[in-house]
């Protein structure tokens, strides 16, 4: 991990190094809750400033607090020498605080020029200057360095291009503070640096940044200081330059590294699952194996055709040739349903869309796929449906009140939970694990690797897809690489390091994947 | 830190029960407000009669509601209802035995239901569509079948059944408690309910987790259609004829009811006894208006304020917890 962090370059008009923003005693309660201790912090003109801690420590609160969507209990916010109220996200935009969030909350069905002079269009007598606007927005992009049409509907470009989109927004509304929210969750490494080049490029100009993420080494790829929250106390800030990963990991969790990726080695025993040839759409022929006690890790950029492959094994969408075979034998998978019946189970990409049910209660998700089992005919015992709910509650320690919360109500780590502890109960023999860790905090995560642990130490055999190479290089025991839908590459465990197969992944040379993964 | 702060959470259960409740309050406030404002109110004519004009819409809502959590909605029921009364009334004046005919009317209902889940799974069809398509067209077949013409009924047993009470009760609140008591127990008590709410929460969730939603989706529209025919039974016997522009908007009355009920049109929010509150809640303004001469007009009015002000105050009381 190398500190890219450019020294400051003196804006032409503000003095960098000097205090923009200053909280004093900022301090936000719910009821019941103490979500922010008075925290005094100072931001200074043109810095970029991380904040890292677990999900929970009061990381959205204090955003939500900066950009005025809540107000906030007591404690005092200095702009620029002046207190300021913040009451209303439309003050808070006014004095120039913006904020760039993980989901991308724009119009999905509009064009990309009309996203971004949304609320601010160019019209002369009542009619939108359309030409104007696409060719406004088009030398903004341009100027930024992205290589993205203005014209097009947003939704037809992938959710890191709308995330470039958002972000270029945010920088033609006059902006001084601004914020992102783990803009890197859902970035190819290619987008992510673009990301990055308009983010120095954002604080060449003058602008503060606030820099959200989980990933440590973009915080120490970008930022000149850091501050980690931990349960709503500001634990501390450091210069970048004067601390390192261990310290901040140790700061959030108070726990050492070495104990997040917790990795046990076991015997391989039978074959489980075999793909042959197997090809559909977004992928072909890919051909592996995944034995009962390892992980088989699917690493590649987000589009490779990792989660095509294995929502096919899966039964989701149907393959176009090769077989499928389930300990030894030939077998069609044409649904989920057969996929569950074999044994296997998938917790997919996305908690939102895929995983949960959120406005429904926490126990129903948990028991949604074992209805059937804890059914009699008809009607549903009442009694195991409560205890089969309370029992992985309690096993995967997810912290809700009763099974009768809501999903949504939960943070990121215990929606994630939830997503993987429906499956336990089901008991199936191959896990699927796609991006389990996205979004997820340092703690959830080692507690998701200690289930993986002992779900193959109980003969179970897993998949894990993630783009987060150092997760799969420390956990898979078999490591295959995809690349724009092909398996171009298979590891043992640790037998390449980090470069190699991030240029296997990335194939062409011209992409520089440097120090930083 | 985090486990307090959904602790400030309300569980979702007792929420539900403190709807109920303020409903059945508001129903029980209405009944005691009518019996003072007006002396025939209270009358056991009066009751019976009440309890007529809002069991068949009660019935309708129920199955309407049964839609409305996987998310969808189905504006057919009223053309259903009419629909099925000439179904009903042309088998018993040929001379089909009344149970043969009632069962044969039911199952159109429920091909009619099938025909809207194959619409929705198959043909992608939004269900506002289909069900507007179905809407529209059953009322023309029975028009066809019908030349536009009412058809009497001459079977007297059949119509007695409307008319008659059990144990003092309408016979038709007795239908009400016959679907009632097992759509509760389907809805709250069944795998088949617990999927029908996880569909609407989150179709591609479930389907991952093993839900067959095109099962799920099918059985929504066939109980809704299933209900709507039953109700073109009860309708045909009580008035005595096979008419297919009978139960003009109900379709809307039922969904009225729903909502009122505390059903979420965005799905996987609602119960059974929400939509029979409901629907009872509306009966008892018309019934009331009418006694109290207001114009019948103004009723009209009265439910469009009525469904404003309800699904406002519950949903200030969802954000507000």
């Amino acid at each position: 991990m190398t500190s890219t962090a450019q020294e400051l370059h003196p804006a032409p008009t503000l003095e960098p190094g000097r205090t923009i923003l200053e909280l004093k005693g900022l301090e936000k309660r719910y009821p019941g809750t103490h979500a922010l201790k008075p925290v005094d912090l100072a931001f200074k003109a043109s810095e970029i400033h991380a904040i890292v801690g677990e999900n929970g420590a009061g990381k959205s609160t204090l955003i939500k607090l900066l950009t005025g969507v809540m107000p906030r209990t007591s404690g005092d916010v200095i702009w620029e020498g002046k207190p300021a109220a913040l009451a209303t996200p439309h003050e808070a935009m006014a004095l120039g605080i913006n904020a760039v969030h993980q989901e991308v909350v724009l119009c999905r069905h509009l064009t990309v020029a009309a996203n971004m002079f949304l609320g601010e269009e160019d019209s002369r007598f009542g009619i939108l200057q359309q030409r104007a606007m696409v060719r406004e927005a088009q030398k903004i992009i341009d100027d930024l360095g992205f290589d993205l049409p203005a014209h097009v509907v947003l939704g037809d470009l992938t959710i890191g291009q709308q995330q470039l989109i958002a972000a270029a927004r945010a920088t033609v509304r006059g902006t001084k503070f601004l914020i992102f929210d783990e803009p890197t969750a859902y970035l190819t490494r290619k987008e992510a640096d673009q990301l990055f080049t308009l983010i120095r490029r954002l604080k060449g100009e003058g602008v503060t940044i606030i820099y959200i993420s989980h990933r440590m080494e973009e915080v120490f790829e970008l930022a000149d200081r850091v501050s980690v929250l931990r349960d709503g106390t500001l634990v501390g800030t450091r210069n970048i330059a004067e601390t390192n990963d261990a310290e901040l990991v140790k700061m959030m969790i108070n726990r050492s590294i070495e104990q997040v990726y917790h990795k046990e080695h076991f015997t391989p025993g039978a074959t489980l699952l075999e793909a042959r040839n197997l090809s559909g759409k977004g992928f072909e022929n890919v051909s592996m194996t995944v034995r009962a006690g390892e992980i088989v890790g699917l690493y590649g950029l987000i589009g490779a055709g990792r989660s095509e492959f294995v929502t096919t094994l899966y039964g989701r969408h149907r393959k176009s040739a090769g077989q499928i075979l389930w300990e030894g034998k030939q077998v069609q998978v044409n649904s989920e349903h057969d996929a569950i019946r074999l044994g296997m189970a998938l917790a997919p990409e996305s908690r939102r869309d895929q995983g949960l049910c959120l406005n429904l209660p926490v126990g129903l998700n948990l028991n949604l796929p074992i209805y059937k089992r804890i059914s009699s005919n008809l009607l549903i015992s009442s009694a195991q449906e409560k205890a089969e709910a309370d029992r992985q509650i309690a096993n995967l320690r997810i912290k809700t009140p009763t099974r009768n919360a809501l999903a949504s109500s939960l943070s990121g780590g215990n929606q994630q939970k939830i997503v993987i502890g429906k499956w336990l109960a089901h008991g199936a023999k191959l896990f699927i694990f796609d991006e389990p860790t996205v979004g997820v905090d340092v703690g959830t995560k080692a507690e998701i690797y200690r289930l993986f642990s002992e779900l193959l130490s109980k003969g179970a055999g897993i998949i894990l897809i993630s783009s987060y190479l150092p997760e799969v290089y420390e956990l898979a025991d078999t490591l295959h690489v995809f690349r724009r839908g092909k398996l171009v590459a298979t590891h043992g465990f640790h037998t390449a390091d980090h470069e190699e197969i991030l240029t296997q992944a990335l194939a062409e040379k011209q992409e520089k994947p440097g120090g930083q993964i | 830190m985090s486990t307090e702060a959904i602790a400030a959470e309300r569980p979702k259960r007792n929420y539900n029960a403190l709807f109920g409740l303020t409903l059945l309050a508001l129903l029980v406030l209405l009944w005691v407000i009518l019996s003072v404002a007006t002396p025939s109110f209270a009358s056991a004519n009066n009751i019976s009669n009440l309890l007529r004009q809002g069991s068949m819409i009660a019935i309708l809502a129920v199955g309407q509601t049964f839609v409305i959590i996987t998310g969808g909605i189905d504006l057919s029921v009223g053309a259903v209802v009419g629909f099925a009364t000439v179904i009903v009334a042309m088998l018993i004046n040929a001379g089909v035995p009344i149970f043969l005919a009632i069962l044969i009317t039911l199952l159109v209902g429920v091909a009619i239901g099938l025909f809207h889940g194959f619409g929705i799974v198959k043909m992608g069809l939004p269900p506002f569509i289909i069900t507007l398509a179905t809407l529209t067209s059953l009322r023309g077949i029975g028009l066809l079948m019908t030349n536009g013409n009412s058809i009497s009924i001459n079977n007297d047993a059949f119509q007695l059944f409307s008319r008659s009470s059990f144990l003092g009760v309408p016979n038709l609140f007795w239908m009400v408690i016959l679907v009632g008591i097992p759509a509760y127990i389907f809805l709250h008590h069944s795998r088949w309910g617990r999927y029908l709410f996880s569909v609407g929460s989150n179709a591609e969730a479930s389907r991952l987790s093993g839900v067959n939603v095109q099962r799920t989706i099918y059985m929504a529209y066939t109980l809704s259609g299933l209900c709507a025919a039953f109700v073109g039974v009860l309708l045909a016997s009580r008035i005595g004829i096979g008419n297919p522009t009978q139960a003009e908007g109900w379709e809307l009355q039922a969904i009225a009811s729903s909502v009122i009920g505390g059903t979420s049109l965005f799905g996987a929010v609602g119960s059974v006894h929400g939509p029979l509150l409901g629907a009872f809640i509306l009966a008892t303004i018309n019934n009331g208006a009418n006694l109290l001469n207001v114009n019948a007009f103004w009723q009209r009015i009265i439910t469009g304020v009525l469904i404003i002000v309800i699904v406002y105050f519950d949903g200030l009381r969802r954000r507000g917890k």
